[in-house]
C-alpha cells in the first residue's frame, strides 16, 4: 500500500526558505475510483437495467396508486394480526432484554475478568448477530410450527444479540468507584454489579429497551411472510392477489402503528435519559 | 429566631416517599399485556420434524457442503451468490446515499424554510416507517424478481435512515466557518466546497458505511422474498431439509456479515478520529 | 486488633510498594497514615481488608490470617471493615438512603438484595447512620446534589451501616475545602470515640492528621519511619518521612 501511494504522492512545496512541505495525497483520488469501480461491477452483477427502470418504473406509481384510498372496510380483517403482531414485537423484545442482561455482564471487560469465558460468550453472540431476523423466523416456524411462537422466538433470540452487544458496552463505560465501594463492604461481584453499576445504567438499559421495541415492531410485522405469524401473512397474502386497496389499508394501519408508538417511545426516553 | 426542631429517625422513617405507585401501576400495565399476549401466542409444542429440524441445522454448520462453499466458478454457487449480496446492498446503498443528500438538504431547518423541512422530515418519516421487505414485495411488481428489484428495494428503504441522520449532521453545521469564508471573499461554490463539504463528507461516509452493514442483512432477508442474493437459496434448501447445502450457506453468511462488520468498524473509526 | 508482621509486597511489574512493614494497631485507636505519594499508604492500607494481597509476612486482624482468606469467607470478613474513599463512591443518580442501604447488600440473600427487599432492621440502622453524620434531614435527596462533604458524611453513614470494627480511610478529605474537611474530620473522631471504630486513614494534608489523630504512621518508600503520638512530632520528623520541606499542598489551613 505504501509503495503504491509512493507512486502517486505530490510533489513536495519548496518555500522561499527552502523548507519542504510534503502535501498529502487527496484520498479522493484514490477512493473515487475505487467507488466507481466497484459501483460499475454491482451493477453487472446485479444486471441493474436503467432502461428497465425507466420503462416500468411507473409501475411502480400505478401500484402506489391502486392503493389509495385503501379499502377501510377490510380493516376488521387487519385488526387481529395487528395485535398479533404487536404481541409478538412486545414478549419478544421483552423476553430478549431479559436475557441479555446477564449475558451482558459476562461479556463485559469489567466485570468479567475471564479472558477466555468472555471471549467464548463474544463469539457466540456475534454469530448469532449475523442471523437476520426473518431467517431465525424461517428456522423457529419449522422447529415450533407455523404461528407467532415462532415469531415471537425469532424476535427474541434477535433483540437478546443485539441488545447484549448493546448493553455490554454500555457496561464497560460506568462508574466502578462504588463498584469498588460495595466490594471492599464484602459483597460479592454480582451484587456489587447490581447495586453499584445497574443503578447507573437503568435508564440507558430501559432506553435500549424500547428503542428495540420500536425496531421489532416493523420486524414483526414481516415475519408473517415465512408463516411466523402477523400482519405479514395477510400483507403477502393481499399482494400476492394483488388486491391493492386491501394492501394500502394494511400499509396504513401499520404505518399508523408505527408512528404512535415511537412517539410514545420518543417521549418516554427522553424522560429515562 | 428560628428554632430548628431536629429530625428524629422515627419521623424520616414515616416521611418516606411512597414509590410503589408507580411500581405497582408498570407491572400491572405489563400483567395486562402478558393476558392479552397469551391470546395471540400459545406454545404448540415442537412439530414432529420440529427436533430433528433443529438438531440437523446445528449440525449443517459443522458438515457444510464443501462444493457448494468452495465452487467459486458458478454462479449459483455459495462465492457468488455472497459477491450478488454484498453488490445488492452495496449499490442500494450508493443510490440511496446519493438520493438522501438532496432530500436531506431540501429538509434540513439550516438550508431550507421550515414549512419546508417539516414537510421534507414528514416524507422522510413516512418512507422510514415501512419494513424494506414490504419495497420488496411491491418492486417485485414492478421489475420482477432478482438481484436488480433488491437494488431498487435497498435504494428507497435506505433513505428512511440515511437522510434522517443526513439531516441531523447538516443542521450541526458550524455556521462559523461558513462565515469565516464569507468575509475572506468566498463566493457560494467555494464556501460550499471549503466550508461545508469537509464537515459533512465525513459524517456522510461513517453514516453510508453503517447502513451499508445493515443493507447486507437486509439484502438477505431480501433474498428470502424473491430479490436475488443468498436468501432465496437459503430458503429453498431449508424448506428442501438440504441440510449441508443449508450449513454451507449459513456459512457464508455469517462470515459475509463478521468481515464486513470489522471492516466497517475499522474504516468508520479511521473516519471519526481524522483519516 | 490489626497485626503486621514484616510485610512486603511487590506488584508485578516490580515496584515495591510495602518492603517489611510491622506494626500493632489496636481496637479504638486513630491512627493516621502520612507520607509521599506513592511511599505505599494507599497499598498498606488495602492490605488489611485484602483489596490488595501482600507478597510475604503475616497479616493478621483479630487473629485472623487475613491471607488466607478466601470466597464466603472473605466477604463475611470484610463485612466488618469499612472503606471510605477520596472521591467518596456513591452512586450519583440515587438518593442518600439507598446508596447507604448498599452497605447492607453483602449480608442479604441474593434474591433480596437484587429485589431491594431491605428489612425494617436495615432501614433503622441505615438511618441512624446517617444520624450519627447528622445528615437525616437529606435521607431522600439525589446523591449527586449534595455537596461534597455533604457526600462524604454520606460515604461515612454507608459504611456505618456496615456495623465495622474498623474504617480504613483513604485520602477522606483530599477532594475538601479546608472547612468541610475539619467537619468530616470531627464526623471521624465521634464516630471513632463513641462507637471504639479503629480508623485507619491515610491524609495528604499533614496539619489536619496531627490535629486529629491521637497516633501518626510516618511511611516513607514502604518503610515505617515514625510511629507514635501525635503530640510527638517537629519538623525534623516531618522532613526525615517526606525528604524535605512540607509544600503548601500538603498543608490544609485553618478552619
Amino acid at each position: 500500500m505504501e509503495k503504491v501511494k509512493q507512486l502517486f504522492r505530490p510533489k513536495p512545496i519548496v518555500l522561499s526558505n527552502g523548507k519542504q512541505v510534503q502535501p498529502k495525497l487527496n484520498p479522493m483520488y484514490y477512493i473515487l475510483p475505487i467507488l466507481v469501480f466497484i459501483t460499475v461491477y454491482s451493477m453487472n452483477i446485479t444486471r441493474f437495467s436503467f432502461a428497465t427502470l425507466i420503462a416500468r418504473g411507473e409501475q411502480f406509481w400505478i401500484i402506489v396508486s391502486r392503493m389509495i384510498p385503501p379499502n377501510f372496510a377490510y380493516f376488521s380483517n387487519v385488526v387481529n394480526p395487528l395485535i398479533a403482531t404487536l404481541m409478538m414485537s412486545v414478549v419478544g423484545t421483552l423476553v430478549g432484554v431479559i436475557l441479555a442482561l446477564p449475558m451482558a455482564y459476562a461479556s463485559s471487560t469489567t466485570m468479567n475478568q475471564s479472558n477466555v469465558f468472555r471471549g467464548i460468550t463474544k463469539a457466540i453472540s456475534s454469530v448469532l448477530r449475523t442471523l437476520p431476523v426473518l431467517v431465525l423466523a424461517l428456522i423457529f416456524r419449522i422447529i415450533f410450527g407455523p404461528g407467532t411462537f415462532a415469531g415471537t422466538v425469532a424476535i427474541a433470540l434477535f433483540t437478546f444479540t443485539i441488545m447484549t452487544k448493546m448493553f455490554f458496552e454500555l457496561i464497560d463505560t460506568a462508574d466502578l468507584g462504588p463498584f469498588e465501594a460495595l466490594l471492599s463492604s464484602g459483597a460479592n461481584r454480582i451484587q456489587a454489579f447490581w447495586a453499584a453499576i445497574m443503578p447507573q445504567l437503568w435508564g440507558q438499559y430501559y432506553s435500549l429497551a424500547l428503542y428495540n421495541f420500536e425496531m421489532n415492531i416493523r420486524n414483526a410485522a414481516i415475519l408473517g411472510y415465512v408463516g411466523a405469524g402477523g400482519i405479514g401473512i395477510i400483507l403477502n397474502e393481499r399482494l400476492a392477489w394483488r388486491v391493492y386497496p386491501d394492501v394500502g389499508m394494511i400499509l396504513l394501519v401499520l404505518m399508523v402503528t408505527v408512528l404512535i408508538i415511537e412517539n410514545i417511545s420518543r417521549t418516554i426516553r427522553k424522560k429515562l435519559l | 429566631m428560628m428554632s430548628k426542631k431536629k429530625l428524629t429517625v422515627q419521623e424520616v422513617l414515616e416521611n418516606a416517599p411512597k414509590s410503589w405507585p408507580l411500581k405497582v401501576a408498570i407491572t400491572l400495565f405489563f400483567i395486562i399485556i402478558l393476558m392479552i399476549a397469551n391470546n395471540y401466542i400459545s406454545y404448540n409444542g415442537l412439530t414432529d420434524t420440529g427436533v430433528r429440524v433443529a438438531r440437523n441445522i446445528l449440525r449443517s454448520i459443522f458438515s457444510p457442503n464443501m462444493d457448494y462453499l468452495f465452487n467459486f466458478s458458478s454462479r449459483s454457487a455459495v462465492p457468488f451468490l455472497l459477491l450478488e449480496t454484498t453488490a445488492i446492498a452495496f449499490l442500494g446503498t450508493i443510490i440511496g446515499t446519493v438520493i438522501s443528500i438532496p432530500i436531506a438538504f431540501l429538509s434540513s431547518r439550516n438550508i431550507v424554510p421550515k414549512w419546508m423541512a417539516s414537510i421534507g422530515v414528514s416524507i422522510i418519516v413516512v418512507i422510514r416507517t415501512f419494513p424494506a421487505v414490504v419495497y420488496g414485495l411491491m418492486f417485485i411488481r414492478v421489475t420482477g424478481p432478482g438481484a436488480f428489484t433488491g437494488v431498487l428495494t435497498l435504494s428507497v428503504a435506505s433513505i428512511g435512515m440515511i437522510a434522517k441522520l443526513f439531516i441531523e449532521v447538516i443542521e450541526d453545521l458550524d455556521p462559523g466557518i461558513i462565515e469565516a469564508l464569507d468575509a475572506s471573499g468566498c463566493n457560494t461554490i467555494q464556501k460550499i466546497q471549503y466550508g461545508i463539504i469537509p464537515q459533512l463528507l465525513s459524517n456522510f461516509a461513517s453514516t453510508a458505511i453503517y447502513r451499508f452493514e445493515i443493507n447486507v442483512k437486509y439484502a438477505t432477508i431480501l433474498g428470502m422474498v424473491g430479490a436475488g442474493g443468498i436468501g432465496a437459496p437459503l430458503i429453498f434448501a431449508i424448506n428442501a431439509f438440504r441440510w449441508s447445502d443449508v450449513g454451507a450457506l449459513l456459512i457464508g453468511l455469517i462470515l459475509l456479515v463478521l468481515v464486513i462488520e470489522a471492516v466497517s468498524t475499522k474504516i468508520r473509526s479511521k473516519l471519526a478520529t481524522g483519516e | 486488633m490489626i497485626q503486621f508482621k514484616d510485610v512486603t509486597k511487590t506488584y508485578p511489574n516490580g515496584v515495591s510498594a510495602l518492603r517489611g512493614i510491622t506494626l500493632d494497631i489496636e481496637q479504638g485507636d486513630f491512627v493516621a497514615i502520612i507520607g509521599l505519594s506513592g511511599a505505599g499508604k494507599s497499598t498498606l492500607l488495602r492490605t488489611i481488608n485484602q483489596m490488595i494481597k501482600i507478597s510475604t509476612g503475616t497479616l493478621l486482624v483479630n487473629d485472623i490470617d487475613v491471607t488466607s482468606l478466601k470466597g464466603k469467607k472473605l466477604r463475611r470478613f470484610r463485612r466488618d471493615i469499612g472503606m471510605v474513599f477520596q472521591s467518596f463512591n456513591l452512586i450519583k443518580r440515587t438518593t442518600v438512603i439507598k446508596n447507604v442501604l448498599a452497605a447492607r447488600v453483602a449480608d442479604m440473600p441474593f434474591y433480596k438484595s437484587m429485589l431491594g427487599l431491605y428489612s425494617k432492621k436495615d432501614r433503622m440502622i441505615a438511618l441512624e447512620a446517617l444520624d450519627k453524620v447528622g445528615i437525616l434531614e437529606k435521607t431522600y435527596t439525589r446523591a449527586d446534589q449534595l455537596s461534597g462533604g455533604q457526600q462524604q458524611r454520606v460515604a461515612l453513614a454507608r459504611t456505618l451501616a456496615q456495623e465495622p470494627q474498623i474504617i480504613l480511610a483513604d485520602e477522606p478529605v483530599a477532594s475538601l475545602d479546608p472547612v468541610t474537611s475539619h467537619q468530616v474530620m470531627s464526623d471521624f473522631v465521634k464516630v471513632n470515640k463513641d462507637l471504639n471504630i479503629t480508623v485507619i486513614a491515610n491524609m495528604h494534608h499533614v496539619d489536619i492528621a496531627l490535629k486529629y489523630a491521637r497516633r501518626v504512621i510516618g511511611i516513607k518508600e514502604g518503610l515505617i519511619v515514625f510511629d507514635g503520638p501525635s503530640s510527638d512530632i517537629n519538623e525534623d520528623i516531618l522532613t526525615e518521612i517526606y525528604g524535605r520541606q512540607l509544600s503548601e499542598d500538603e498543608l490544609m489551613g485553618e478552619e
